[in-house]
């Protein structure tokens, strides 16, 4: 069975002179099961850009991005067409994708319109007015509103509202809840498990913050300097995490339980005001100037992504890119 | 021990041609001494008028309309700074005040170097080229950075590096308040932790009281010895971090804390509605919207803060002295 998508060896490098690598040969697959994959990383790991590539707004230096086995960059206008159908943004600010002139349900209507999905202005409304339902809006409080006049956490819902007119196969979210409220982050992150169990909807989920992803479950993708790092199921990796950034990222969230503080004080990074002695080149592993396990293979090589040799079995579908597990 | 801090009755708004809108209303708060007081609330809630009021750089529209915060230091002197004159205020500023507000490590001038910048105030201050230099010094070493860096312009330092220097400028004289608002917003989890446990251990070392301004509870439960938390412009419920985490007494808290998202099988649901601005908050006790708990007395009167037993407080009617029989 072929994948939903598949991104193959997709890699990004911008600039002339100063290259920067901000995709460095990253494969992963989401398969047709409806599930839910998140993508963390700190700023400047390449999760955006990653996003943008499968969204067909930013073409790859090299590799390829396969949607149910075709390759997003060379299909004609029709397949083209169903795709940008099939696979929805959400993107971080709630603020700027709105045209701050018109009403808020615009963007409602213009997808309706579109796309087709109404035969009368009433059948119009019955489908608004169905997906605000579906992400826990109540008409009244969205409709003939202008975006200024609603929250973050409506603006954010409501672009859901509009990705469920679409019914798409795939939602590609980069970090749609970092500016809305706590409060309201639990709703926006529970209608995205329902789109999965109840609309067979999957989605790519990209955020920098980890507590997150714990909640929505499903697997996960640790990226470093625009690399993977370590994936496998959310569970095992945050309970288990194998790879050394891996294991620093989950052992510094702040957890928001006073009995479960952080113990010992982290080392600030060794390497990180001498910039000129640091090991350059990106044939080694990118972690290897703040790794505390570091070996000299480590800065020779770059480790490649592969089930780990544990001594005990371990769980399926599991990857690291450490030469301490090779 | 008296507070080092005591705020009463503070409110604070902003001045339109016609009126003035409370964003922050009748705030009493008292902050001890060596303490980290998290104040943490939704976007808007007005804790970081609140931080600036207390510091006395509200800039227009923002006006201060009354309250007092004394803040006393050196055993017998006490100042009101809400009503101290601009001249005694600068004396108390940077020795005994320091203020580091939301997004402060882009304001680092990009020509010049750090040193000049951080020796700036400490010049300012009479101290000697060399005396500044070393106080610089052993400042950048609280936040584990090397004396090397007074070398470097902003732009070679990670933004991290940046926030560590903001920092470190902010502790050079030794202060006796710091206040911070939301200094790790912006950085990854992991410089977030170095950051906080750095500023944790500048309380520990140099016996700093620290007030950390945040919306992220995981923040707070990480470095905070109390809690404030704030809703609409008020102060609904203050008591130590595991008071306010294992038991929550206003429901706004108990709705903050259920709506954390925690481990994938536990399905938790967000607070409903939206928070009011400040144009709009409502008569009677301001989150009787949104309140699970709601009854008659709330509609109609605002509560007001009350003790729970030791150092606990909490506005809510559910905990009124008398029981709720009249409605």
């Amino acid at each position: 069975m072929t994948d939903l998508l598949l991104v193959e060896n997709l890699q990004q490098i911008f600039g002339g002179k100063n290259r920067t690598h901000a995709v460095d040969d990253v494969s992963f697959r989401i398969p047709k099961e409806p599930t839910i994959v998140s993508m963390v990383g700190e700023s400047g790991s390449g999760k955006s850009t990653i996003a943008r590539i499968i969204l067909g707004l930013l073409r790859p230096t090299a590799g390829r991005v396969l949607y149910e086995g075709v390759d997003i960059f060379t299909g004609d206008r029709a397949w083209n067409r169903e795709f940008r159908a099939a696979v929805q943004a959400v993107f971080q600010d709630p603020y700027s994708v709105y045209n701050p002139v018109y009403k808020a349900e615009r963007v409602l209507k213009i997808v309706i319109r579109k796309f087709g999905l109404a035969k009368s202005k009433a059948e119009a409304q019955a489908r608004m007015e169905e997906a605000l339902q579906a992400v826990d809006l109540r008409p009244e409080e969205v409709l003939g509103r202008h975006p200024h006049q609603l929250s973050g956490g409506q603006r954010q819902r409501l672009m859901l509202a509009r990705v469920y007119l679409m019914r798409p196969r795939l939602i590609i979210a980069d970090e749609p809840v970092s500016m809305i409220d706590a409060g309201m982050r639990a709703s926006f992150l529970n209608i995205l498990k329902d789109f999965r169990d109840e609309q067979g909807i999957s989605t790519l989920f990209i955020t920098h913050d980890l507590s997150t992803a714990m909640y929505l479950g499903g697997e996960i993708i640790v990226l470093y300097q625009g690399r993977i790092m370590e994936r496998g199921r959310t569970r095992d990796v945050m309970h288990d995490p194998l790879h050394p950034y891996a294991r620093l990222l989950i052992s510094s969230i702040p957890t928001p339980d006073p009995q479960q503080r952080w113990e010992e004080a982290l080392s600030p990074n060794r390497f990180e005001e001498a910039s000129h002695s640091l090991p350059t080149g990106r044939e080694r592993c990118l972690f290897s100037d703040r790794c505390p396990d570091v070996m000299d293979r480590c800065l020779q090589a770059r480790p490649n992504l592969g089930a780990p040799d544990l001594a005990d079995s371990h769980p399926p579908d599991r990857e690291v890119a450490c030469f301490l597990y090779q | 021990m008296p507070a080092l801090l005591e705020i009463c009755g503070l409110t604070a708004g902003l001045q339109s041609r016609r009126a003035i809108t409370p964003v922050v209303s009748n705030v009493d708060l008292d902050v001890q001494p060596g303490e980290i007081l998290g104040v943490v609330g939704e976007s808007g809630c007005g804790k970081s008028t609140l931080a600036a009021a207390i510091m006395r750089l509200l800039v227009t529209p923002q006006v201060l309309q009354s309250g007092s915060a004394t803040l006393r230091i050196d055993d017998d002197k006490a100042y009101d700074l809400l009503n101290l004159s601009e001249n005694d205020l600068r004396q108390l500023r940077w020795r005994h005040l320091s203020y580091i507000p939301q997004g402060s490590m882009n304001s680092l001038n990009p020509v010049l170097r750090v040193e000049r910048q951080m020796t700036d105030a400490l010049l300012q201050r009479g101290l000697s080229k060399k005396e500044a230099s070393d106080r610089a010094i052993a400042a950048l070493e609280l936040v584990s950075l090397e004396a090397r860096l007074l070398d470097s312009y902003p732009h070679e330092l990670s933004g991290g590096m940046r926030q560590r220097v903001i920092i470190a400028a902010a502790v050079s004289m030794h202060p006796t308040l710091i206040v911070a608002d939301e200094i790790t917003t912006a950085l990854d989890v992991v410089t977030q932790r170095q950051i906080l446990q750095e500023l944790a251990a500048i309380r520990d070392e140099l016996g700093a009281t620290i007030i950390i301004i945040t919306h992220d509870m995981g923040v707070v439960a990480q470095i905070a010895d109390r809690v404030a938390v704030m809703y609409a412009g008020e102060i609904v419920e203050v008591g130590s971090v595991s008071d306010i985490f294992q038991q929550p007494l206003h429901p706004y808290s108990q709705g903050l804390i259920a709506s954390i998202p925690r481990e994938s099988g536990q399905r938790v649901e967000g607070l409903p509605g939206e928070a009011p601005s400040p144009w709009n908050y409502p008569a009677g006790c301001r989150f009787h919207p949104r309140c699970p708990k709601v009854f008659g007395r709330c509609r109609e009167h605002a509560p007001a803060s009350q003790p729970q037993g030791p150092d606990r407080w909490v506005a809510c009617h559910l905990y009124d002295q008398e029981t709720a029989s009249d409605d």
